[in-house]
């Protein structure tokens, strides 16, 4: 058994849906209190590695524990001590709010009315009161994520799990999520979180995994990361092929360029923010070439692979997808 | 974290010592019945599956077709009605499957799964809320029968009897859906294929016409179609009326208790053994 301290304890976990390897040998270590995200693109291998941990699914290979429970001898021990807030908001459309956590909160063991104080506790906290009594078909994105979210904590869990907890949110939904997430933590509560976007395990977690084709291809804290990954980017995209041609010779000299030729772009890196932007647009002026583009960009997961695995990241089928097909 | 135990929410009260897993087993079904069946009243479109086909089928036969149709010996609200008490029994699987694949898709059954609760109770309970509702509608339409002038020949015997066969009937069509809704994971798609089959095969039953009149292909198929059996016994239970032909039309009773204790013995474990390896669809 794994320390006090540490919550989950992943050794060798591994997945297999026939041929395919959906998680090699995945290692991971959360400690109490931390926040830990699996970072990777749609098909990686996140949400088979959640299911794993929430004991919907079993491994092929090696072990895992939550709070020393393993999950598959002891599985009804890891469900008591986990909650689990899946990628759909997995609620029932046809209940209110209130109802759907009442429920929850039922199922979970609670009397009726201690079930009725726990949810009022949680309206009150996740600030629902407003919606707690429309049907959940009818409330906005946002709103039945944060009802989502309520509904896995009519307990305290010893660990949330949250598996893509913004993907499909517009970007205002989004930080309402993530700071209902940040004041969870400020609680004191263990999470393990999934997610495609650099920005959101940079906003949210102490510890991020990079996860790629089912293997955990770097890990460090964000800054760890993104000091391999570096900072923002400008990206200059020529208006014809001689254009790049004339920039690369130009700039070359100046800036340590990425040369992208099938996208007419030089990419520049620009941790001094809008002052290398501003370089950099003097340099290109200076050349004198016409530009369709310049822009400051941030780095996106597509750069960190790029940084972290030396390979773009590959467009690839959703786990979803290939569990289906191998099912 | 630096933030502490005072900012803890202090609304979790402690949760009860957790009861035998057979008691749980129990609350938690119920709990997910519960669930079920309140959302009837929100969603119409539900309902009406169970009432208002039947209903438009029971009109459509009655005051349409019916004036055309001419069965020996029987009025035509007695010999229609069991047929389509016969055949809302048999839709009984689109809609179980329709309901079991909505709740794969939505993500909801592997919530449930994520719960401390027996896995067990999570299908029951799917398996209970489809017949509560199956009986609901056939509730309504008898009810609607009997204002039209359908006479069934009951005694306390055979009222007990159509029960039974009812019930019976009822777990085997809807652990049939549960499993198919399982299978194809799709609601569209489950009411595609399932209308697709069961239509016909409810057509060829005999619970519109007799299976006697019908050409050589048909009948043949009709002689065989475990509905047959089924509305031929809720006939016979019903108005005391008896069928020819196959075997299975001579022993009705028999026959469907046959074939759905059948259905069930195949039905339960394949749905069993794919509620544990299936998980959301999308």
């Amino acid at each position: 058994m794994a320390h006090n301290d540490v919550v989950v304890v992943t050794d060798g976990l591994s997945k297999h849906f026939g041929d395919f390897v959906a998680v090699d040998r995945f290692n991971l270590e959360v400690k109490a209190g931390t926040v830990v995200s699996l970072l990777g693109p749609n098909g990686a291998g996140k949400t088979t590695i959640v299911r794993m941990i929430a004991t919907l699914i079993k491994p092929t290979a090696g072990s895992a524990t939550v709070c020393g429970y393993d999950v598959v001898r002891d599985s009804d021990a890891v469900r008591s001590v986990l909650s689990l807030t899946g990628q759909f908001a997995a609620l029932e459309d046809n209940l209110t709010a209130r109802e759907n956590l009442v429920l929850m909160a039922r199922l979970r063991g609670y009397s009726r009315k201690d079930a009725a104080h726990v949810t009022d506790g949680l309206i009150d906290r996740f600030d629902i009161g407003e919606f707690r009594d429309k049907l959940v078909k009818s409330v906005s994105g946002g709103q039945r994520r944060r009802i989502d979210l309520a509904a896995s904590l009519v307990v305290e869990p010893r660990v949330l799990v949250l598996d893509e907890p913004t993907t499909g949110l517009d970007p205002r939904s989004r930080q309402v999520v993530w700071s209902t997430i940040r004041e969870l933590v400020a609680t004191g509560v263990t999470l393990f979180l999934t997610t495609q976007y650099l920005e959101e395990a940079d906003a949210l977690a102490d510890y991020i995994v990079l996860l790629d084709h089912g293997r955990a291809t770097a890990r460090g804290t964000a800054n760890d990361l993104k000091s391999q990954i570096g900072d923002q980017r400008v990206d200059v995209v020529a208006a014809d092929a001689a254009g790049l041609e004339k920039l690369v010779l130009g700039l070359s000299s100046n800036f340590h360029l990425t040369v992208s030729a099938e996208q007419r772009m030089v990419s520049i890196p620009a941790p001094d923010d809008v002052n290398d932007l501003a370089k950099v647009a003097s340099a290109v002026h200076d050349v004198g070439v016409e530009v369709d583009e310049i822009a400051l960009r941030r780095p996106t997961l597509d750069d960190a692979f790029l940084a972290l695995t030396g390979q773009p990241l590959a467009k690839d089928q959703t786990d979803h997808d290939l569990e289906e097909s191998r099912s | 974290m630096t933030v502490i135990d005072i900012e803890r929410p202090s609304d979790y009260a402690a949760l009860p010592p957790r009861p035998a897993p057979f008691r749980r087993f129990f609350t938690e079904t119920a709990l997910l019945v519960g669930r079920g069946l309140r959302t009837i009243p929100r969603v119409p479109s539900r309902l009406s599956d169970v009432t208002i086909q039947p209903l438009i089928f029971t009109l459509l036969f009655l005051y349409v077709f019916g004036s055309a149709i001419h069965i020996p010996g029987i009025r035509y609200q007695d010999y229609l009605l069991p047929g389509l008490i016969g055949q809302s029994l048999a839709f009984g699987v689109i809609g179980a499957g329709t309901a079991t694949a909505t709740d794969f898709a939505t993500g909801v059954v592997d919530r449930f799964r994520s719960l401390p609760v027996t896995r067990l109770s999570v299908i029951t309970s799917q398996v209970v809320g489809q017949i509560l509702e199956q009986i609901l509608g056939l509730v309504i339409v008898a009810a609607v029968g009997i204002g039209l002038g359908w006479r069934p020949h009951l005694n306390v015997g055979s009222a007990f009897e159509l029960v039974g066969l009812m019930l019976l009937g009822l777990t085997a069509f809807t652990w049939f859906g549960v499993l198919m809704g399982m299978i194809f994971k799709s609601a569209d798609a489950m009411q595609g294929i399932g209308f697709a089959v069961v239509f016909p095969l409810t057509f060829l039953a005999g619970a519109f016409v007799p299976i006697s009149g019908m050409k050589l292909i048909p009948r043949t198929i009709g002689e065989w179609d475990p509905l047959s059996a089924l509305v031929a016994a809720v006939r016979h239970v019903c108005q005391g009326t008896n069928s020819s032909g196959s075997w299975q039309l001579t022993h009705p009773v028999v026959s469907m208790i046959f074939w759905c204790a059948l259905i069930t013995a195949v039905c339960v474990p394949l749905a069993l053994r794919r509620f544990r390896t299936t998980t959301a669809a999308k």
